[in-house]
């Protein structure tokens, strides 16, 4: 008996011998803990998937240019990195790129203009399947979209080259702004196998952090890179990304200060971090949108190989009278709570200098929305609340994915406000994969997805009639007008005229509303106030992360 | 996991029955048979469904010329008998073939996942017997009517809630009110720097909470499976004759109503442990633990094709040895029974 | 002689509940019973084209409201089961049942309903919110259709109302100011609807408060209900049939019938049936009714086994032989030889399969993958109820409650029938 209640008195101790062990915690505060939703699955630039893979993998390996967001002109900039200096030929059709003589690998070995060819070759070939295989086209390519190297570089000495351009292209530095990994260490590995090489998880890195420690499912440590001429003594020495699927609990640990950094915070928390004084919250706006997308052509026709206007969404009054009946300042106050944006066009005010800002969100009107459908011939004849015409009642399904509670909730207001101008919506959730099938064969009238947009503005593969080249054109907006705009984005144009065929463009879109836009979704960053000298911009919060400093 | 712990007593139906050597091989065969069929049927299903691995990966550089190359790579532009063939050709070599989303060869993946698994069901399996065997000997030893009915309702009561209602409340309560429990993870960020004992702390620490969610209702099951046993064995007329002549209940219970009881108990823990090993699915995803139940519903989410038939290949061969076992621990206990009733 | 409560008494006490504290909605429900039924003669093909799933559902509640008394009167004799002494887990069961029956009378809000989240967005238990109703249109010279169209429209509610507005507060003066958190707006008192010449200013009450669309918590509870018990009853039937038919063949023709179907049922035991519930609903998407089939062909095994050693026992006894001379046929023979036998045992496993049903489909909704947020279903609600735990504890804690109590019930249920079937245990 005396030994059970012993026992007994043990086990009700049991959780305070545990507290008690968590609090001393060694001295070992120079480090910054990130939250992180999920592992990543590799440490390798050709391969990267996730964002969180991306960002990791870009503090490991440099590329030629340090990309920095300017806030006033609303685009990126580049300086240098591995190129100390470039100059360019008079004529533009080629680059001169002095690299640094004083960057390392973490095996010792040097980064050399033959490393950087290497990359290319390996990034653009069709066997590799990088993740950029398809985007050199700027360079000189052969059928296979494979760069010819020869012709593309001329090296000159171990630490300068050349990159030709060929005649027609538009020369510029983004195509050569990836990841330079090291040729000593790939180049005798069998192409088609380095997808799954072990080489991809031990990385030999350049960067100013290397990977110190996998706890795969835990956390990954990266140290400070003390070769790294990026290196210097105030820098902090590890960078830990920890990984804890569960949102709560990680904004339960932000809260008691045991990550330092959180990313996708929901606006519902705002409020209560806010009274934190340690926390510092920043959002920010303008890499995602939302949008109730609507196929501007029959399904069914294009399954035969036609190419017919949809019988609801075929006329731009209907889009237009559709995004007149949608309620976005609901969305935005109630579930958004006021982050977020209303998006007009697919181009987000980030972009200072191209975004149009005569261009104004259709206000939330259902009379005029009525209006506009009734002059497309949309009556509700029989009285039952459900516009008709031509005896066909305005009746549709639209497709959510499954897993964002926000495209839901979106979906779900959709519904609800449409009916107020008696259109039926029928929802139906389905997995994100299965969506995106669909919308590949252009086969469902109406969905609820989001773009995360590129920087630089990219547009061409979301807005170009070509069906069959714009695979990603799902609402299957057809223009011809856009088309030639977009056309001449594709050329070698000053900058001016650039930034006015894109604000033409936002007005052009919007005109049509090829699909109802619906708002810019917040990414809200939370930090510790004890990591100075932090610069979060639409690039990404971790980029930088060598210049932070710890108060 | 935790429903199909509630399939379990009608998985009895299998492990009663009883089992010779011979009897072994041909259920060894027809195991192979069994695990044959659940392979082929996954694979068909897969492959049935709609959903394209290659396509969710959508970005703006996305050719259909790169999506045309992928889909090669993956031979999933073949018929589906021919990429059914090759695939069963290469698992009889061993060869599960490489997932989509690690990137890494199937068998390795599954094991890292299957390893912590392991570890965390047979702890569960283990706890659920201590404590649900020493609660039906407390309450046999005390012949108390009222006792005998409370914690039989209160632990159908308890078999009664969902683990995702348990698990979320015990966050709440011990994690967030209380703070006296980790949300998530299974070590300190410091683990490395702790001494042998700190880091078994430190690792019961993390999972004391998943092992509760995990074990509640395995418990409150074993308990109405040893009672009965109990039950069953006190009512027989030969325990009346021992307590007539005289034996003293402490030796009767340990001497002959304990081994009766452990039989079925031991039928049901096999299968139990099988289960589990499966993957604790709901309690995984509460806790946010990396096990096999979170592999599997991922790769099927993330339609990682060749994960799926790793994780559904080891779940099955799992249960199949875990009734294996269980039925030739119960053999082993049935001929001791036998021998100690001659004595 | 002691008085016991019987289930007849419990449900004699809700059936007055009902009454007491719905007659309101009953006599609504009951005019437009009566319109309907007016309508159904003087315009036959208008009645058949307004007939609508909203209004079967509200007017066979009505029905069985109605009549079910009477009907107990006539045949209390052979409901004996009413006369059963009553205990918890029955008087949970049969409470579900009931709401299960009178879902529309015991809640008339729409569960879908959701307007002017500012004001009704995740509202605490015994909130209360005011209601201004806009003027409508006049209506004139009403046909019997229209009348009727309009009391449809009025008794039964629809998920959206534009003639509505919700506010937190109002105050009424020259004209009508209203508050919808910060925000203020007025209306002219003409362009509502007036009772009295005043504007009609209704409160509303959420009894278990709202969700993060405004949804009434109770509503959806009560039409939760619904969908659960019907995925669990939908689930178990197929199950039954399953088991039964494939149980029988086995038995029946042995062979290479019996072995196949047997390593088929192995093969479902030998595998935690949970992943291809997963896979099939992951891969092929999940409505309502897949859940129910993928739930239902995943529990048929042991029926099966029962079914299969019954009629392989009776088939070496000798009335099946003398059953087979005397002309019975196979499906004559399964119903009055063998059903008759295993009955019992059926039953119990019926009891406990409809109680994994039940958590089945909670636990596939928890993990986004049940009927979804389109029906109210308890998962569903615990699902997103997860999300708000701190925020919004009604949200999970009333669904989740209904959840645990149901289990239990069924399950304590279960071995209480289980008893009674196999008195081996009690002595």
């Amino acid at each position: 008996m005396m030994r059970k209640k012993i026992l007994f008195a043990l086990f009700l101790i049991f959780p305070f011998i545990f507290t008690a062990c968590d609090s001393k915690s060694p001295e070992h505060n120079n480090r910054v803990i990130i939250g992180i939703s999920a592992d990543v699955n590799i440490f390798n630039p050709l391969f990267t998937i996730s964002v969180d893979e991306g960002a990791i993998t870009e503090l490991l390996y440099l590329s030629l240019f340090d990309y920095r967001w300017n806030e006033v002109k609303g685009g990126i900039e580049a300086g240098p990195m591995l190129a100390k200096r470039w100059e360019w030929a008079v004529d533009s059709s080629s680059l001169k790129i002095f690299l640094r003589d004083d960057v390392y690998w973490t095996d010792g070995t040097p980064l050399t203009a033959d490393d950087i060819v290497f990359t290319f070759d390996v990034y653009s070939d069709p066997i590799v399947q990088s993740r950029l295989y398809g985007t050199f086209e700027d360079l000189f390519v052969d059928e296979d979209n494979h760069i010819d190297v020869s012709k593309t570089f001329s090296v000159n000495s171990s630490f300068e080259f050349e990159v030709n351009f060929p005649a027609n292209s538009v020369p510029n530095l983004d195509v050569i702004s990836p990841s330079i990994i090291p040729a000593h260490i790939f180049r005798d590995l069998k192409r088609d196998e380095l997808s799954y090489s072990e080489q991809n998880f031990k990385p030999v890195s350049s960067g100013s952090y290397y990977l110190k420690k996998w706890d795969k499912n835990q956390t990954i440590t990266l140290a400070a890179n003390k070769s790294s001429f990026l290196y210097d003594e105030d820098q902090i020495d590890e960078i830990i990304f920890k990984v804890d699927p569960d949102y709560t609990s990680k904004i339960i640990q932000l809260k008691k200060g045991k990550i330092d950094l959180l990313e996708l915070v929901k606006v519902e928390d705002i409020e209560e971090l806010k009274s934190n004084s340690e926390l510092k919250i920043v959002p920010v706006i303008g890499r995602e949108y939302d949008y109730l997308g609507l196929n501007n052509i029959d399904a069914d026709a294009y399954s035969n190989g036609e190419v017919v206007p949809n019988k609801y969404f075929g006329s731009g009054n209907v889009r237009e009278a559709i995004t007149y009946a949608i309620n976005r300042e609901e969305i935005l106050n109630e579930r958004l709570l006021g982050y977020g944006e209303i998006a007009a066009t697919p181009v987000s005010s980030i972009f200072k200098s191209v975004f149009n800002d005569n261009v104004k969100p259709y206000q939330q009107n259902i009379t005029k929305a009525k209006n506009l459908l009734a002059s497309e011939g949309w009556d509700d004849v029989d009285q039952d609340g459900i516009l008709e015409k031509e005896n066909e009642e305005f009746s549709f399904t639209l497709y959510y994915p499954s897993g964002n509670p926000l495209r839901e909730f979106a979906s779900m207001r959709v519904q609800n406000n449409l009916k107020a101008v008696g259109i039926d919506i029928k929802l139906e959730v389905v997995e994100l994969g299965t969506l995106i099938e669909f919308l590949f064969e252009r086969k469902i009238n109406a969905w609820m997805l989001g773009w995360y947009i590129p920087i630089p503005v990219e547009l061409k593969p979301y807005w170009y009639s070509d069906l069959e080249s714009t695979p990603l054109n799902f609402a299957n907006y057809r223009n011809v007008k856009v088309d030639s705009l977009l056309d001449l984005l594709q050329t070698n144009i000053p900058a001016e005229k650039r930034t006015e065929i894109i604000k033409t463009f936002q007005k052009m879109i919007h005109d049509d509303e090829p699909v109802s836009f619906l708002y810019w979704v917040p990414n809200i960053c939370v930090y510790n106030k004890r990591i100075a000298k932090i610069n979060i911009t639409p690039l990404g919060t971790v980029s930088h992360c060598w210049e932070w400093r710890l108060q | 996991m935790e429903i199909a712990i509630k399939n379990s007593p009608e998985k009895l139906f299998i492990a009663t029955e009883k089992q010779t050597g011979k009897a072994f091989a041909k259920r060894f065969l027809t195991s192979l048979i069994t695990l044959f069929l659940l392979v082929s049927l996954i694979f068909v299903f897969v492959r049935l469904s709609p959903g394209d691995p290659t396509k969710k990966y959508v970005s703006a550089q996305l050719s259909p010329e790169l999506s045309q190359k992928i889909s090669e790579k993956f031979m999933l532009d073949k018929p589906v008998i021919e990429q059914y063939f090759a695939f069963l050709l290469n698992s009889v070599k061993g060869d599960l073939g490489v997932s989509y989303n690690f990137r890494q060869p199937v068998m390795k993946v599954v094991w890292e996942y299957f390893s912590f698994t392991l570890v965390f069901s047979t702890l569960s399996i283990f706890l659920q017997i201590i404590f649900s065997f020493s609660l039906a000997i407390f309450v046999a030893r005390r012949k108390n009517t009222f006792l005998n009915k409370a914690v039989s309702d209160f632990s159908l009561f308890i078999y009664s809630i969902p683990s995702f209602v348990l698990g979320v409340f015990l966050i709440y309560l011990f994690s967030v009110v209380l703070n006296l429990f980790p949300i998530s993870g299974l070590k300190s960020l410091d683990y490395d720097s702790f001494s042998f004992w700190g880091k078994i702390l430190d690792q019961a620490w993390h999972l004391a909470l998943p092992l509760i969610t995990l074990s509640a209702a395995g418990t409150a099951m074993f308990y109405k499976y040893i009672k009965e046993g109990m039950d069953d064995v006190l009512h027989q007329s030969y325990i009346l004759n021992l307590r007539s002549s005289g034996v003293k209940e402490k030796v009767i219970l340990k001497k002959h109503v304990i081994p009766n009881a452990i039989s079925p108990l031991i039928s049901v823990a096999g299968i139990e442990l099988g289960v589990l090993l499966g993957g604790a699915l709901i309690t995984e995803v509460i806790f946010s633990l990396p096990g096999m139940g979170r592999l599997t519903v991922n790769s099927i989410l993330t339609r990682d094709y060749p994960l799926i038939i790793g994780c559904v290949l080891t779940a099955g061969i799992v249960m199949i040895i875990a009734n294996y076992l269980a039925d030739i621990i119960k053999i082993k206990f049935d001929k001791r029974l036998l021998k100690g009733l001659l004595n | 002689m002691k008085f016991k409560l019987k289930i007849i008494h419990w449900l004699t006490l809700l059936w007055l509940l009902l009454i007491v504290f719905q007659h309101e909605v009953l006599f609504q429900y009951l005019s437009l019973w009566f319109g309907y039924a007016k309508l159904f003669f003087v315009d036959f093909s208008e009645a058949i084209d307004v007939l609508s799933l909203k209004l079967v559902n509200v007017i066979l509640s009505l029905k069985l409201f109605v009549f079910l008394p009477a009907l107990y009167i006539i045949f209390r004799k052979k409901w004996i089961f009413l006369q059963g002494n009553l205990n918890f887990s029955y008087a949970l069961l049969s409470l579900l049942i009931w709401i299960l029956i009178f879902a529309p009378i015991i809640t008339d809000e729409n569960p879908e309903f959701s307007k002017n989240l500012a004001v009704t967005k995740l509202l605490p238990p015994f909130s209360s919110v005011k209601i201004l109703h806009l003027a409508g249109e006049l209506e004139s010279s009403q046909s019997e259709k229209e009348k009727f169209h309009m009391r449809l429209n009025q008794t039964v509610k629809p998920a959206f109302n534009e003639r509505i507005i919700f506010a937190d507060s109002v105050i009424v003066s020259e004209s009508v100011v209203y508050f919808q958190k910060t925000q203020k707006s007025e209306l002219q008192k003409n362009e509502l609807l007036l009772k009295n010449g005043e504007p009609f200013i209704q409160n509303k009450y959420f009894l278990l408060g709202t969700d993060e669309y405004g949804r009434d918590s109770f509503a959806r509870l009560i039409y939760g209900t619904r969908i659960s018990l019907f995925v669990g009853f939908g689930a178990v039937v197929l199950s039954f049939i399953i088991g039964i038919i494939l149980g029988f063949i086995a038995g029946y023709s042995g062979g290479i019938f019996d072995t196949v179907l047997n390593r088929f049922t192995e093969l479902f035991l030998s595998f935690p049936v949970i992943y291809l519930i997963v896979l099939i609903l992951a891969l092929f998407g999940s409505s309502l009714f897949s859940v129910i089939i993928v739930l239902g062909i995943s529990g048929w095994m042991t029926l099966f086994k029962i079914v299969r050693g019954e009629v392989v026992s009776i088939k070496q006894r000798d009335f099946l032989i003398s059953a087979e001379s005397i002309g019975l046929k196979k499906s004559q023979l399964l119903a009055k030889e063998i059903l008759p036998v295993i009955l019992a045992p059926v039953i119990v496993n019926l009891v406990f399969l409809f109680s994994n049903v039940i958590l089945a489909e909670a636990a596939l909704s928890y993990l986004g993958l049940g009927t979804g947020n389109l029906y109210p279903s308890w998962g569903a609600m615990i699902n997103s109820g997860q999300e708000y735990i701190y925020k919004a504890w009604w949200m999970i804690a009333f669904p989740g409650a209904a959840l645990i109590l149901t289990l239990f019930a069924a399950n304590s249920s279960g071995r209480r029938i289980n008893k009674i079937i196999n008195p081996r245990l009690d002595k």
